[in-house]
């Protein structure tokens, strides 16, 4: 009934290149494994992939779940990380996308964004009139992830919910904040406590949940 | 990956490796080097009355249930927490293993295409139409008798439960493994167990299961006195709507009707204060939408194509209690004992599909000629239907609204032959025995008395020795046991 719309922003810029991009790579196939092992994410679990660099391109469109294809991602040798103009494009797509309710009939559920970066945004003029304008498209949940010595969690920050640090950038960190990011989105059938309101599940103990 | 070794509250030598395989709403789970048990250890710092809850779960209430004469029967119903082990300032409880039922053997289709297999059965793979049609391995899916037991293992389950003075608190498919294939289910996540006056609950349930009176209070403080926590009355709501999605593969209250534009508040109104029955018979504004649907959600997603009524009056009647009366009046939902009975019964009314369909069993629909709603093929054959009969007082006979069908491979058993014996854990072994069973001969129907000794044709008033047989004929009355609480059936013939 409801789609349940997963946005992922991914930093292609030069400085992901060699061991950073393979390990986002598999750390996505880890994420969409992960995910067709939840049967309440098959049920509702749409999914976008942004990437940018110079540019930003969408490479994968608002697929269903279990017809996911991923596209090998790749980066230039070098070039700017136009992280502005990576939330223009998700703002188009988002509201192209997203099904609202009508009296008649139920729309999506409030989409979820992740963004992952290993640096800054180049373009920050235009990164921080989107940040604004991020805000009015009713996400349910934004979460950052600064990866790498030289991504800024206070450039995350404006943008996001919640900011994670990754310290390193190899296989086993990504891998493990994939499934993470798994977690967070199936976690919709999870028992609720009886205390506090929805809380994001506990990070795996490599990353840094900054808050 | 290196093992912590410990030594338990109850003083057993206790180890896990030092990894978490998974995490839930309260708890990290880790698992021992030989597999046979997990620790779960609770994220929030210990408190003295988590401590002194799971101590009871594991030694009092434990103890109430498994050590008793009946207590073997009910280790394939629980996963039941044995220990508590103690580890850098964290609580954490030992349990069992589940038993390899609960695993899939062979997952998804295309050889196993989404890698489940070995992964444990979590309900939500069987109680969603899409994920049944699309993606499990035919031989994982079981058929609708199985799935007829599976809610009869939860009942009772619950029913153990609430005898006792327990709530489990949080019934979803996530902590209810079910085994199709066999017909099992087993309670899991035991230790957040609710005592009333004792033990508060810590969870509020897992969406879909949370009782609407929860959901419409759940803003207001812990301790405000109108704020409704799980219970066992909440409980009876999980557990209807846990039997309605094995059976129909949909959820009752998931209809088209919008509350709110806003999805989230949406939700909270249709699942809590303005929660409606998707199959109410007189306020049809929730109806499912079939175009709503993803094509593989069809037919069981439509409940003009599958109606509740197909599970027969028995259930029919508890559905309406659970849904309709009792959605918004707490009081007037069926207990688990109310489901487990008539589940019981319902099963005494289920007959094969002619076809050998997929689903393969269905509930007499009290036709001559009936139909399997699942394929649609005529019943083929004689079919004998008995009426059973208790004796209040001598001499006279009360319906016992409980019928058998005859088919190949039924038989009758003590629970047949007097109303005072209960199909549960309390059969003595001798009970659990056959003691009659059918035969076709030359196109007609034969019940064989195995073990009634006074079985007896009430139409001729001849006595039906052991090893016997008596053909079944329209009006047919036989008595199978004079003794108090006796039974006597009267035969009617439906098919052709």
């Amino acid at each position: 009934m409801r789609r349940l719309p997963v946005y992922i922003l991914l930093d292609t810029s030069g400085s992901m290149q060699g061991e950073p991009i393979e390990a986002v790579n598999s750390g996505m196939e880890t994420l969409i494994g992960a995910l067709r092992q939840d049967p309440y994410a098959l049920e509702t679990v749409y999914m976008t992939i942004i990437t940018f660099d110079a540019e930003a391109k969408t490479i994968l469109p608002l697929t269903a779940l279990e017809d996911v294809v991923l596209p090998q991602i790749t980066t230039p040798r070098s070039g700017p990380t136009h992280m502005g103009l990576a939330l223009e494009t998700l703002g188009r797509q988002v509201s192209s996308d997203i099904i609202k309710s009508t009296d008649e009939a139920k729309g999506d559920w409030a989409p979820y964004l992740f963004v992952m970066t290993d640096g800054k945004p180049s373009d920050t003029q235009l990164y921080q009139e989107q940040c604004a304008a991020m805000r009015k498209l009713g996400f349910a949940n934004i979460i950052g992830c600064a990866a790498g010595p030289k991504a800024r969690e206070d450039d995350l920050r404006p943008l996001c919910d919640h900011v994670l640090r990754l310290d390193t950038m190899d296989g086993s960190a990504f891998s493990q904040l994939f499934k993470w990011v798994s977690e967070v989105i199936a976690s919709g059938n999870k028992s609720l406590g009886s205390n506090a309101s929805a809380k994001l599940p506990p990070p795996p103990p490599e990353i840094n949940v900054v808050l | 990956m290196s093992i912590v070794n410990l030594t338990s509250e109850g003083g057993k030598p206790v180890s896990f490796v030092d990894e978490v395989i998974a995490s839930g709403a309260m708890k990290d789970i880790y698992v021992s080097p030989d597999k046979t048990y997990v620790v779960g250890f609770f994220r929030d710092t210990q408190d003295a009355t988590l401590k002194e809850r799971l101590r009871e779960i594991t030694t009092r209430y434990r103890s109430n249930l498994f050590d008793k004469d009946s207590g073997d029967f009910w280790k394939d119903y629980f996963c039941w927490p044995t220990d508590t082990v103690e580890h850098n300032g964290r609580i954490g409880v030992v349990v069992p293993f589940y038993a390899s039922d609960f695993f899939f053997q062979y997952g998804s289709v295309k050889d196993d295409m989404l890698k489940i297999r070995g992964k444990d059965k979590e309900g939500k793979w069987f109680a969603s139409a899409s994920n049944r049609e699309k993606f499990l391995d035919p031989r994982e899916k079981g058929n609708w008798l199985t799935h007829l037991q599976i809610c009869l293992s939860i009942s009772r389950a619950v029913r153990r439960l609430h005898m006792a003075g327990l709530a489990h608190s949080d019934l979803s498919y996530k902590n209810v493994l079910v085994d199709p294939t066999k017909g099992k289910a087993c309670l899991i996540d035991i230790d957040g167990l609710v005592v009333p006056g004792k033990f508060a609950p810590d969870v509020v349930g897992t969406p879909d299961f949370i009782a609407p009176e929860v959901i419409a209070t759940q803003h207001l403080d812990r301790e405000d006195p109108a704020r409704v926590l799980p219970s066992r009355t909440t409980d009876r709501h999980a557990l209807a709507v846990l039997i309605y999605m094995y059976l129909f593969f949909r959820h009752p209250l998931r209809g088209r009707k919008v509350h709110d534009p806003d999805a989230t508040r949406d939700e909270e109104l249709s699942m809590g204060e303005r929660a409606l029955f998707i199959e109410h018979p007189t306020d049809d504004s929730n109806r499912v939408r079939p175009e709503d649907l993803r094509p593989q959600s069809l037919p069981w997603g439509d409940p003009a194509q599958r109606p509740y009524t197909m599970a027969g009056p028995l259930l029919t009647e508890l559905f309406d209690r659970a849904f309709i009366a009792g959605l918004h009046a707490p009081e007037k939902r069926p207990s688990a004992a109310e489901w487990e009975s008539a589940l019981v019964r319902t099963m005494d009314m289920i007959q094969p599909c002619s076809a050998g369909c997929d689903m393969g069993w269905f509930v007499f629909d009290n036709s001559r000629a009936p139909v399997c709603p699942h394929c649609g093929t005529a019943y083929r054959g004689k079919l004998p239907v008995l009426n059973l009969y208790s004796s209040r007082t001598k001499g006279s006979f009360h319906a016992d609204n409980h019928r058998v069908m005859v088919w190949d491979g039924q038989s009758l058993f003590p629970w047949h032959v007097n109303r005072t014996i209960f199909p549960n854990e309390h059969l003595t072994a001798a009970q659990k025995k056959r003691v009659g069973y059918f035969q076709m001969h030359e196109g007609d129907w034969y019940l064989v008395n195995e073990a009634m000794p006074g079985m007896k044709n009430v139409s001729t008033g001849q006595d039906i020795a052991i090893g016997d047989p008596v053909k079944l004929e329209e009006g047919l009355q036989i008595l199978l046991s004079a003794e108090e609480g006796g039974r006597l059936i009267q035969v009617q013939m439906a098919g052709v």
